[in-house]
């Protein structure tokens, strides 16, 4: 068995071998380019929906409420003569903004806490992980409706920015232990290797140890879960505002267009399909790049 | 086993505790006025009130505060709502239709993921395998409440098969096309995670002894990787209880089914917080009893565990 | 159901070997390329024999192994050459089903790693029983009974009761009985052993050795034992077959080899043992690094390495020289290193 296993195994050791190595595979990968160009392209809307439509999003004409799509109106307008190709285009914002910042968070907090758990044990460790525990007891898109709708009816004057925050805090306060858990054993796997102890009897301090040693062991795995991570909160963010305790109007996002146009799904099809083609294709270029980063830094999975 | 057994049940204890205590601490503990936006749009009917400080002792000390919450919990008492119907008296009459649906979406997640994910883990690369990939991959980049629109819109409005909305009966019939959208996440998760299994177990060396004991293929994979295939799989079902208990919350909604998840729905859309956050105080307890019960059985399938 | 071994009374020369390789290819194909894991290996055991197939890792001993039993992932492996013979039938010609009866019933192997060879979920008296369930058609509680005389018959204590145990639960040697257990359940005509003792303590290596000396003589069967302990294959081996980039290098009587061997890397093999007869002499250690599958040297594959090289060994591969009865080197100059061990 050793012998054609020692033949195709190329990954090498050294963390930096393992990332040359994951870039040489995400490169060869035709999905990766793919989902990578979509996800340029969310983002750029994101940043500057002004280089995708002149119109404004909030500019409503009540005498064209309700048109179907037409060259004037690539995507109709909705109930208020607002162009829904504009709101569109808007929207991208909201969610991007949402699962990247919440990707973020969650992975940086996540991947803090359970290196400093490993690293420091006792009380520390006992402290951060029953607490992860207690965390991963909720089932996170539920736990944020339990969060959310206790702050939607205190906060009901709130404005876009404190909702989006609201629903990115949650996000994160709801899904850091699984990081925690995952950068924790990594550590762990590694903290009482010899190369660890020679740093520390050299005299490197707790903070050297902790990013020099440790965390490129814990980053692999940590960016593997991340990279997958965007695509759910894209998803739970999306679901959150279409029960109407994530973002509310005026934030403009595609899980809010969903929700409201689904009064007019007989008469104005349209109002629901272009919001969902938007929503639904960044989810999947998420997942496809999750997986494709999933797929080059886990060899053994492939 | 008894042992594995009675420490699995003590560690459920302190998540039990915290969650209760964080969802308790955010319901009734937060700074200011609990009440405040408790009952929607206007303020909370002074009945309802005092009937909360009376059960929940809100002018007592934290501590009493939760043991009484607690208590009352035990009892399966989760309050009233604010025009003062018992909140367990919602929860009984939803209860049954929800029963129904959360069988038939386990059903079709653990059918149709399971059989998918080891045919396409045992044909790897074939036909069959890129269509579970690129199905799995459409399942999970279309969140569930997109496709229970879609379902209504496609197979209700527009062909007519199913009707839109669920009867008050809400009979198994009715429910298959509900059930099926609440699973379509974890199916494909299942599908996913079935794959890689059988697809790693089937490089795994005790494969290659029980291919050299001589055993024929149905058998090697019949019993030797599927069984070993099988509690990964098993503790998925467990984790998947939490997406599949959203999806009935979304679903329930937008098909108005009146279950559990409808009782959610329907109060969000009210920011009615008095039976929205006991409900889902009730899915989470649900959840984390039903992790339990696949750790113990977790126990049962994997003798390492049992006698560790 | 049973399988036609050549019957004690037949008259010698209607005998073909009990198993018999010829010019065995196997290929691995890769992303990276093509790599020639097995390289025309041939050789022959027969009942009460014991070959020694030795090599570093990556020789194509356990690959020539998993062919012989027919446990080759393929793909990537593929076996593009050679025939293998089994009481004179064509193992690689026969049909899927044929060739499942002839694992455990004709060949059986042991692995090094017993603790990843056994299923863990089911108790180890069931997996042996699984042998005569499935090839025997006997009842559960006739298995049950047959696996546990088993488990006595390679010593594990109280085998009864432990039969209920699982793989885990024992020890590594225990382990490894265990799975010799399951492999002689059958009484099969070849056992392979593919470096049994590896993953062992000494002790206990000396110990399943010896189990496995015992059953050979009891059972009379023809055993393979895939090594690069030197020490182990003096103890057991009658011949031994050397192997090196996919190749067989030398094919000797063991005590010919050990004494006299007819190729540089048996020779160097042997004197990067430590001997106690030689105190104080320096140890031997053969100089570079096993080749590259995937890229062989040119002409003889262990050129870059050899002290006798000349210019025919990087241009030509050398052919199996016939050094004498029974006897072959791949080695050009086989006569030089012969001569050169004769004052030893």
């Amino acid at each position: 068995m050793s012998e054609p296993a020692s033949l195709t195994s190329s990954a090498g050791e050294a963390p930096r071998g393992l990332w040359d190595d994951a870039w040489d595979e995400l490169k060869r990968r035709p999905i990766f380019w793919i989902s990578a160009g979509l996800i340029l392209v969310f983002i750029l809307m994101a940043a500057f929906p002004q280089l995708f439509t002149r119109v404004d999003p909030r500019w409503a004409d009540l005498s064209l409420s309700m048109e179907p799509p037409s060259s004037e109106h690539w995507f109709g307008t909705d109930r208020q003569g607002r162009d829904v190709y504009a709101r569109t285009v808007y929207g991208a914002r909201a969610s991007i903004v949402v699962g990247l910042t919440a990707t973020v968070l969650t992975t940086v907090l996540g991947g803090l806490l359970g290196m400093i758990a490993a690293y420091r044990g006792g009380w520390v460790d006992i402290l951060i992980s029953r607490g992860g525990e207690i965390l991963l007891g909720l089932p996170f898109v539920l736990g944020a409706i339990i969060i959310l709708s206790t702050f939607a009816g205190a906060q009901s004057d709130a404005g876009p920015a404190t909702i989006m925050m609201l629903v990115i805090a949650t996000l994160t306060a709801l899904s850091w232990p699984m990081v925690a858990r995952i950068a924790r054993s990594a550590v762990y796997a590694v903290k009482s290797a010899d190369y660890v102890n020679a740093a520390r009897v050299l005299g490197a301090g707790p903070m050297r140890i902790l990013f020099r040693h440790l965390l490129p062991n814990a980053l692999a795995p940590i960016v593997v879960y991340g990279s997958l991570l965007i695509a759910t909160f894209v998803s739970a963010e999306a679901t959150l505002s279409f029960l109407g305790v994530g973002l509310r109007p005026p934030v403009i996002s595609w899980g809010v267009a969903i929700s409201e146009s689904g009064d007019f799904i007989r008469q104005a099809f349209y109002l629901t399909l272009f919001p969902t083609i938007f929503l639904c294709a960044t989810v999947l270029a998420f997942v496809l790049l999750g997986d494709a980063v999933r797929d080059a830094l886990d060899p053994k999975l492939r | 086993m008894g042992r594995y057994a009675l420490r699995r049940l003590l560690q459920a204890v302190p998540v039990v505790v915290g969650t209760t205590l964080l969802i308790y601490w955010m319901m009734w503990a937060l700074p200011g006025d609990p009440f405040a936006g408790r009952c929607g749009e206007r303020a909370c009917p002074q009945d309802y009130i005092e009937a909360m400080n009376a059960q929940f002792m809100l002018d007592q000390p934290l501590l009493v505060q939760y043991s009484a919450y607690m208590a009352n919990l035990v009892q399966f008492d989760f309050g009233v709502t604010y025009n003062m119907v018992p909140v367990s008296t919602l929860i009984a009459q939803a209860l049954p239709v929800t029963l129904r649906l959360a069988l038939i979406a386990l059903a079709v997640e653990a059918v149709v993921g399971i059989v998918a994910g080891v045919i396409a883990g045992l044909r790897r690369n074939g036909y069959f395998d890129t269509l579970v990939f690129v199905s799995t991959l459409v399942a999970l980049s279309v969140p569930i409440f997109v496709i229970a629109r879609f379902a209504q819109w496609g197979l209700g409005v527009n062909l007519g098969w199913i009707s839109p909305t669920v009867s008050n009966e809400a009979t198994w019939a009715e429910l298959l096309v509900p059930g099926a959208v609440i699973a379509t996440t974890t199916t494909a998760v299942l599908a996913r995670l079935a794959r890689t299994t059988i697809a790693e177990n089937l490089r795994a060396d005790y494969v290659r002894t029980a291919i050299a004991k001589g055993l024929p293929r149905s058998r090697v994979i019949g019993v030797h990787v599927l069984r070993n295939s099988l509690i990964p799989l098993i503790t998925l079902l467990g984790l998947d209880l939490g997406s599949l208990m959203v999806g009935a919350v979304v679903t329930e909604g937008i098909f108005n089914i009146n279950g559990l998840g409808g009782l959610v729905y329907n109060h969000i859309l009210r920011l009615d917080s008095t039976v929205v956050v006991p409900v889902a105080t009730l899915f989470v307890l649900i959840y984390i009893f039903a992790n339990l019960v696949v750790d113990l059985f977790y126990g049962v399938l994997d003798p390492r565990i049992r006698y560790e | 159901m049973a399988l036609n071994l050549p019957d004690e009374n037949e008259r010698p020369e209607d005998r073909s070997p009990l198993l018999e390789v010829e010019d065995l290819h196997v290929e691995f194909r890769t992303r990276a390329g093509t790599a020639e894991a097995v390289n025309g290996v041939s050789f022959t055991v027969d009942r009460g024999e014991t070959l020694a197939v030795m090599g570093e890792s990556g020789s194509g001993k356990s690959v020539t192994a998993q062919a012989v039993m027919g446990i080759l992932d393929m793909p990537p492996g593929a076996i593009t050459g050679g025939s293998i013979r089994f009481c004179g039938r064509d193992l690689l010609g026969m049909s899927a089903e044929e060739r499942r009866r002839v694992r455990g019933e004709g060949v059986s192997i042991i692995f090094q790693d017993a603790l990843s060879a056994l299923n863990p979920l089911f108790p180890v008296g069931w997996q042996i029983a699984e042998m005569f369930r499935v090839h025997r058609g006997a009842s559960r509680s006739e298995a049950n009974k047959r696996a546990v005389e088993l488990m006595d018959r390679v010593h594990i204590p109280d085998a009864r009761r432990r039969a209920g145990d699982y793989p885990h639960q024992f020890s590594g040697g225990m382990r490894q009985r265990i799975m010799i257990a399951m492999a002689i359940a059958l009484d099969p005509g070849v056992l392979i052993a593919d470096e049994p003792t590896t993953a062992l303590d000494v002790t206990v290596q000396a110990q399943i050795m010896e189990l496995l000396a015992e059953l050979q003589e009891e059972l009379g069967m023809a055993l393979i034992l895939i090594t690069h302990d030197l020490g182990v294959v003096a103890d057991v081996a009658d011949r031994v077959a050397v192997m090196y980039g996919g190749r067989v290098v030398e094919y000797a009587d063991v005590f010919d080899a050990y004494r006299r061997p007819a190729h540089p890397y048996t020779k160097g093999l042997l004197e990067s043992i430590p001997r106690l007869d030689q105190v104080g002499s320096d140890l031997q250690a053969i100089g570079g690094t096993p080749p590259s599958l995937m890229d062989m040297p040119l002409g003889c594959a262990f050129h870059p390495r050899c002290h006798y090289r000349r210019e025919t060994c990087v241009t030509t591969p050398p052919p199996m020289y016939t050094v004498g009865p029974e006897r072959a080197s791949a080695c050009h100059f086989y006569q030089e290193v012969l001569d050169d061990h004769g004052d030893r």
